[in-house]
C-alpha cells in the first residue's frame, strides 16, 4: 500500500460547522460543474452570503469542489441537503432538463432559487415553477447574465440619460465554433442539450432573447431559420430570427461556422448607435459630433480605433484574472443577493423571465429535425 | 485469464493491448462508441467493447468474465471540468461497474504529476512526496484529475477489498508521441531549451506496455505502487538533438540553465503576476518547477519487485520511434515469460544494428 494519506474525505452529507452568522444568506448549490464555478467563485467574494453546500450526482466532483472552495458540506442527494442544510438560497446549474425538478423541489424547502439557463425545457414547467414561487413566497431567478455585462449596462444608461435616444432596433449575433469533437458535438457522450428542441443552439436562445427583451421589449410576432450547414450530431447549427417587439425590432442570430468567436450587439438608436462584443470588452459608440458632417466619419474612425485599441488591452489583462465574459453573472448574482437582503426589487423579475421565455419558444424550431 | 483495457486504443493502450496478447492473455478493449480500431491491426481475438466512462449505462458488461482491469483511459485534452469529468467521474462510473461484478483485481495507470516536484529536493521514487489537498488545486487540470484518479480508485480498491497495483509513468514515448513539454519552450522551429542536462523520465510506450502487462499477471504486483521509468533518463539536450534529427525538424536551441530561468519567472510572479489567477503554466513558479526542475529517477523498485528490464534499450526505442514502421504481429510475440525474455534478446541486436544504421543517415 501506498503510504501516503489520500485523505478518506468527509462523510457524504456531513453537516457544516455550526452558525455562520445569523445575517449571512445561506447559500448552496445543486450541480458543481463547469458553470458552478463562476457562482461559486462569485459567491465567495459576497460579503452577507455564506456558501454552505455543495451536491453533485458524482461525489468526487462535490468533495473536489468543496475543498477547493472551502465549502462546509458536500452531498450526493439533494434531497438531503436541502432538508439538513435548510438553505436561503438554491443555485441550479445542471444539465437544463433537470432543472424543473430541482428547482421546484428547493422551491418547495423554502429556498429562493437561481437558475442556470435555459430556465426550463418547456413553457408548462416555467409556468408551475412561476407560480410555485409565487405560493411559496419566495423567488426565481434565471441567470440573464449578458444583460449585467458592462457593455449592454453602459447602453442601457444612456438610453436612460436620454442620450441615445428612443431604441428602434437591435441585433445579436453569437459567432461560436460548437462543432469541435470535445463539446456539444462530442460524437462519445451526447450532450444534455441536444435533447432541447433546437439542440445545442437552444442553449443560447435565452442569452439572444434576454438581450433583445431588454432593449425592445416583449415580443409579437418571430420569424426563424433554422438549418446545418456541416455534418455533425447537432440537429442545427445555423439560426436567424427576425422579431417584431413592442418598443422596436430585433434580429437574432446564431452561427457555429463564422469565425472567430463573437457575441456581437448592436442597438441602434434614434440619436446614437453601439456596438459591442461581449466575448471582450469592447464597447463603441457612433453619434453626433461638433464637426462638419463630411468630417464626422473622420473623428469617429480615430476615436473608435482608440477605444478598441484600450478594450484589446483589457481584454488582454482580463484574461488573467476576474471572471472574463462572466462578469454579467457576477453583477447578476451580487445584485440578486443585495435584493434579497434588502427586500427591494431583484434584477431580473418573474415578469422578466416569463416574457424572454415567451420568446424563447417562439424562435424555437416549430418540427424536430430528423 | 482475460483483461479488461480501458484507452485500449489510446497511446499507452494499443500497445499494452499488444503485449497482453504477446503474454496470451485474452483482451476485451474497451473504446469509446465513435473510436475507429481497424487500423490498429488487432487480430480476430480481441474483443471490443465500446462504451463512454462518462454516459454509457452498460458498464457492467464490460466486466463479465474479466479478471485483471487494466485501467488507462483519461482525458488529455479539454478544458478542466471537462478532464475531471471524463478521467475522475469515468472512473467512480467504471469502478461502481466493476463493484457489481466479480473482477477483484485491478492496475491503474496514474501518472508522476501526482508528486509534488516542488517538495523532492534530489531523486523522484515512489517515497516521493505527492500533492495534498492543500496544494493540489493550484495545479493544471490534468493533474487534479490524475491525482483524484488514484485517490477514488484506492479508496473503491480499500472498500471492496481488490488487489490494486498503481503504476505511474514517466514521460510516455514513442511514435507520434516524441515531443514533450520538458524540452523547453518551442518559439516556431527554434527552442528554448529549460535546463538542458536536466534528466527526462522517459519510459517508451513499448517498455511501459510491457510493465503494465507483467503486472496484470504477476502476483508480485499486486498491492504495489510503482514508478515506470526506462532508467535514469536522458538528458534535455540530447533527447532534443534525436528529436530534432528523427522528425527532420531543424532549429536553434538557446540553453537556458534552470536556476535562471526558474529565477526569472519567481522574479515576474512576484512583481507582475501575482494577483492573476489564469496564468500560462510557464509563468507560475510551481508549474515551471514540475515541468523542468532537475531531479534524479529510477526503477529500482520496479527492477526489485518483477527484476524487470525495458526491453527496448534507447537506440532502440529511436529506431521504433522515427524509424520505418515496425507492423502489429510481426515483432516477438510469445506466449511465455522465458520465451519473450529470449525474443527479447534476438531483437536487441537486430534493433541495435537498425538502430546504427538509421542514426549514421541522419543529417547531423
Amino acid at each position: 500500500m501506498d503510504r501516503h494519506d489520500w485523505g478518506a474525505g468527509p462523510d457524504s452529507g456531513a453537516l457544516p460547522p455550526s452558525d455562520p452568522g445569523e445575517h449571512l444568506l445561506k447559500a448552496a448549490l445543486i450541480g458543481a460543474g463547469q458553470i458552478a464555478r463562476q457562482h461559486i467563485t462569485c459567491l465567495k467574494t459576497l460579503a452577507g452570503v455564506d456558501l454552505v453546500a455543495i451536491c453533485d450526482l458524482s461525489p468526487a466532483t462535490a468533495e473536489a469542489a468543496a475543498e477547493r472552495y472551502d465549502i462546509g458540506a458536500w452531498f450526493t442527494d439533494h434531497r438531503a441537503m436541502l432538508e439538513k442544510i435548510r438553505p436561503d438560497v438554491v443555485h441550479v446549474t445542471t444539465p437544463p432538463t433537470s432543472h424543473f425538478r430541482l428547482a421546484l423541489e428547493s422551491l418547495d424547502a423554502g429556498a429562493h432559487v437561481i437558475v442556470e439557463k435555459p430556465v426550463t425545457s418547456t413553457a408548462e414547467e416555467l409556468a408551475t415553477l412561476v407560480k410555485r414561487a409565487q405560493e411559496a413566497g419566495r423567488h426565481l431567478v434565471e441567470d440573464h447574465n449578458y444583460l449585467f455585462n458592462r457593455a449592454p449596462q453602459e447602453i442601457l444608461r444612456r438610453i436612460e440619460s436620454g442620450e441615445f435616444g428612443a431604441v428602434t432596433h437591435v441585433e445579436v449575433l453569437i459567432c461560436l465554433d460548437i462543432l469541435g469533437p470535445g463539446g456539444f458535438a462530442d460524437p462519445n457522450a451526447p450532450h444534455p442539450a441536444l435533447s432541447l428542441a433546437g439542440g445545442a443552439i437552444a442553449d443560447f436562445l435565452p442569452h439572444l432573447a434576454s438581450l433583445a427583451h431588454l432593449f425592445v421589449g416583449p415580443h409579437r410576432t418571430a420569424q426563424t431559420i433554422w438549418t446545418k450547414r456541416k455534418s455533425s450530431p447537432l440537429p442545427y447549427d445555423e439560426f436567424r430570427a427576425l422579431v417584431d417587439a413592442e418598443r422596436g425590432t430585433a434580429s437574432m442570430g446564431f452561427s457555429a461556422s463564422s469565425q472567430p468567436d463573437a457575441f456581437w450587439l448592436r442597438v441602434y438608436g434614434e440619436k446614437m448607435q453601439a456596438t459591442a462584443n461581449l466575448f471582450e470588452t469592447r464597447l463603441t459608440f457612433d453619434g453626433p459630433r461638433d464637426v462638419p458632417k463630411p468630417l464626422r466619419p473622420f473623428f469617429s474612425g480615430l476615436e473608435e480605433g482608440k477605444i478598441i485599441r484600450r478594450a484589446a488591452l483589457a481584454t488582454l489583462l482580463g484574461k488573467f484574472k476576474g471572471p472574463g465574459a462572466y462578469e454579467g453573472l457576477w453583477e447578476l448574482i451580487a445584485r440578486t443577493y443585495r435584493a434579497l437582503a434588502d427586500q427591494s426589487a431583484l434584477p431580473v423579475t418573474a415578469g422578466d423571465i416569463l416574457e424572454v421565455n415567451r420568446m424563447v419558444e417562439a424562435l424555437k424550431p416549430k418540427e424536430p429535425r430528423l | 485469464m482475460r483483461a479488461l483495457v480501458t484507452g485500449a486504443n489510446g497511446f499507452l493502450g494499443r500497445h499494452v493491448v499488444e503485449a497482453l496478447l504477446a503474454r496470451g492473455i485474452e483482451v476485451r478493449a474497451m473504446v469509446r462508441p465513435a473510436a475507429r480500431v481497424a487500423a490498429l491491426g488487432w487480430p480476430s481475438s480481441v474483443e471490443v467493447f465500446r462504451g463512454d466512462l462518462r454516459t454509457s449505462r452498460n458498464l457492467t458488461r464490460a466486466f463479465e468474465g474479466v479478471d485483471v482491469l487494466l485501467h488507462l483511459a483519461a482525458m488529455v485534452g479539454g478544458g478542466e471540468d471537462a478532464q475531471f469529468a471524463g478521467t475522475v467521474v469515468g472512473t467512480e462510473r467504471l469502478l461502481d461497474a466493476m463493484a457489481d461484478s466479480a473482477c477483484r483485481r485491478l492496475v491503474l495507470s496514474s501518472s508522476f504529476t501526482v508528486y509534488d516536484y516542488g517538495s523532492i529536493r534530489r531523486t523522484l521514487d515512489e517515497d516521493s512526496p505527492l500533492f495534498q489537498i492543500s496544494n493540489v488545486y493550484t495545479r493544471d487540470g490534468y493533474t487534479i484529475a490524475k491525482w483524484w484518479q488514484e485517490r477514488v480508485t484506492r479508496r473503491f480498491a480499500e472498500k471492496h477489498g481488490w488487489d490494486l497495483t498503481v503504476l505511474r509513468p514517466g514521460i510516455l514515448w514513442g511514435r507520434d508521441h516524441s515531443y514533450m513539454a520538458g524540452l523547453g519552450e518551442r518559439i516556431g522551429r527554434h527552442y528554448l531549451v529549460i535546463g538542458p542536462l536536466s534528466r527526462l523520465p522517459l519510459t517508451h510506450v513499448e517498455n511501459c506496455a510491457d510493465v503494465f502487462a507483467v503486472a496484470a499477471t504477476d502476483a508480485r504486483a499486486r498491492g504495489q505502487t510503482l514508478n515506470v521509468v526506462d532508467g535514469p533518463g536522458e538528458r534535455v539536450w540530447t533527447y532534443l538533438t534525436d528529436y530534432m534529427r528523427g522528425s527532420r525538424q531543424p532549429g536553434w536551441r538557446l540553453p537556458v540553465p534552470y536556476w535562471l530561468g526558474i529565477g526569472v519567472v519567481r522574479l515576474a510572479f512576484i512583481t507582475v503576476f501575482r494577483s492573476a489567477t489564469k496564468l500560462p503554466a510557464t509563468l507560475i513558479p510551481r508549474r515551471f518547477e514540475s515541468r523542468f526542475r532537475p531531479l534524479h529517477y529510477e526503477n529500482r523498485r520496479l527492477r526489485e519487485t518483477f527484476g524487470w528490464t525495458p526491453p527496448l534499450d534507447y537506440q532502440q526505442c529511436l529506431v521504433r520511434t522515427y524509424g520505418p514502421m515496425v507492423v502489429p504481429g510481426k515483432q516477438t510475440a510469445t506466449s511465455s515469460q522465458t520465451d519473450h525474455v529470449q525474443g527479447t534478446a534476438n531483437e536487441s541486436g537486430d534493433q541495435k544494428e537498425a538502430a546504427s544504421a538509421f542514426l549514421l543517415q541522419q543529417p547531423q
